[in-house]
């Protein structure tokens, strides 16, 4: 695989903004997890919390998953309705 | 003949051994409960720690020097793992293989344990957020996802016969997703899946990282050359990128290398040029799965 950056690619999600953080549920909205092309995201519910109550929505949140497989197209930032995705990498 | 069907085959294709299906081995291993606790905790299988390590930023760990090879090995032997199942947290002997329709229409027809029953895919919900009724699930499946409602189609029928499970299958074959067999885990059969390729979860490490998740189907697809009208319908088929068009000789090239075997191409194809040959009959390819 021929790589266009020397760096890794880093995907953070604020989980304040989205996910277990606030009340707003990831499983309502999954823009990005849609929006992106080699499906990056991983919709999940959160490790600790799992054991009590898995149903829980305030229990899900979104993780990028396939860090290296992003193509850097900044759709899942755009089509984030509360601006909780931001992508950086080193050139 | 792969290595599957040398151990578990009994003579034939591994799938295709009703012993796999039975509920006899879910009482032996006792398959219920690690089973449930699999399924309800699936999504979160890849965040999850084993031996130290997850996916997150994967490809970035395996071109690690030394460590890399070490989490590729460690991967590989968890999945292909024989020993009794231990730990639902882990993808423990969880491997599988692409089969064409004909092969998946026999196991719904011969094998496959009954209830049958269509569940969401959790690969799709996973990684997409939709939910879309595509998994075949046999036997003590359906006491499982019973328990866990974000598995339960809305829209489609839930509990299938055998004709209607044929019918289903057939209707997404034809749509383009790959049939594949699942060892859930190991030795008990319960998935019969239509997968496709960027959110499956499991076709994922085969395609992007080359960890051997999954085996390449018995067979091999191959093309009349002089049937092919060079139309290119069948390149937006293959999901593993194995056929490419050639605009100069106005015919179609498939890579060998690439073929998984899944069978997909045929459908696209007006002229019946495709078809499939067992692997063991293609010189070079007898062992490539």
């Amino acid at each position: 695989m021929k790589e266009t950056i020397k760096g890794k690619t880093k995907i953070s999600i604020d989980y304040t903004k989205c996910g277990d953080g606030v009340g707003v549920d990831p499983r309502e909205c999954c823009a990005c997890l849609r929006k992106c092309g080699p499906a990056v995201f991983l919709l999940h519910q959160t490790i600790g919390a799992v054991e009590e109550n898995p149903y829980d929505p305030k229990q899900w949140r979104v993780t990028a998953l396939w860090l290296d497989l992003c193509t850097r197209c900044m759709k899942c930032v755009e089509s984030c309705p509360v601006g909780a995705v931001s992508v950086t990498w080193r050139q | 003949m792969c290595d599957l069907c040398m151990k578990h085959g009994a003579g034939g294709k591994w799938y295709l051994n009703a012993e796999h299906y039975s509920n006899e081995i879910v009482e032996k291993y006792n398959l219920r409960d690690f089973l449930m606790e699999q399924y309800k905790n699936f999504e979160q299988m890849s965040v999850r720690k084993v031996h130290g390590f997850n996916a997150v930023g994967m490809g970035y760990k395996l071109r690690i020097p030394l460590i890399g090879r070490i989490i590729r090995r460690t991967a590989e032997s968890l999945l292909m793992s024989t020993n009794p199942p231990t730990n639902p947290f882990k993808p423990e002997g969880h491997i599988g293989q692409v089969i064409p329709l004909e092969d998946a229409i026999a196991i719904l027809e011969t094998c496959a344990a009954e209830p049958i029953i269509e569940k969401n895919c959790m690969c799709r919900y996973m990684s997409r957020g939709e939910k879309e009724a595509c998994c075949i699930n046999f036997g003590v499946m359906s006491e499982i996802v019973d328990k866990l409602p974000r598995f339960i189609p809305e829209k489609d029928k839930y509990f299938l016969t055998r004709k209607q499970a044929v019918e289903r299958f057939k209707e997404h074959n034809r749509k383009g997703y790959i049939g594949t067999i699942w060892f859930g885990p190991y030795p008990y059969i319960n998935n019969l899946c239509s997968c496709a390729n960027p959110e499956c979860a499991g076709l994922r490490p085969r395609i992007d990282y080359g960890i051997k998740s999954i085996f390449k189907a018995e067979y091999i697809a191959h093309h009349h050359e002089h049937d092919c009208t060079g139309c290119g319908a069948c390149v937006r088929f293959c999901q593993f990128g194995a056929i490419e068009h050639d605009p100069l000789k106005k015919k179609i090239t498939i890579n060998m290398d690439k073929c998984f075997g899944c069978g997909l191409c045929r459908h696209a194809c007006k002229q019946n040029a495709l078809h499939l040959t067992p692997r063991d009959e293609v010189h070079g390819h007898e062992k490539d799965y």
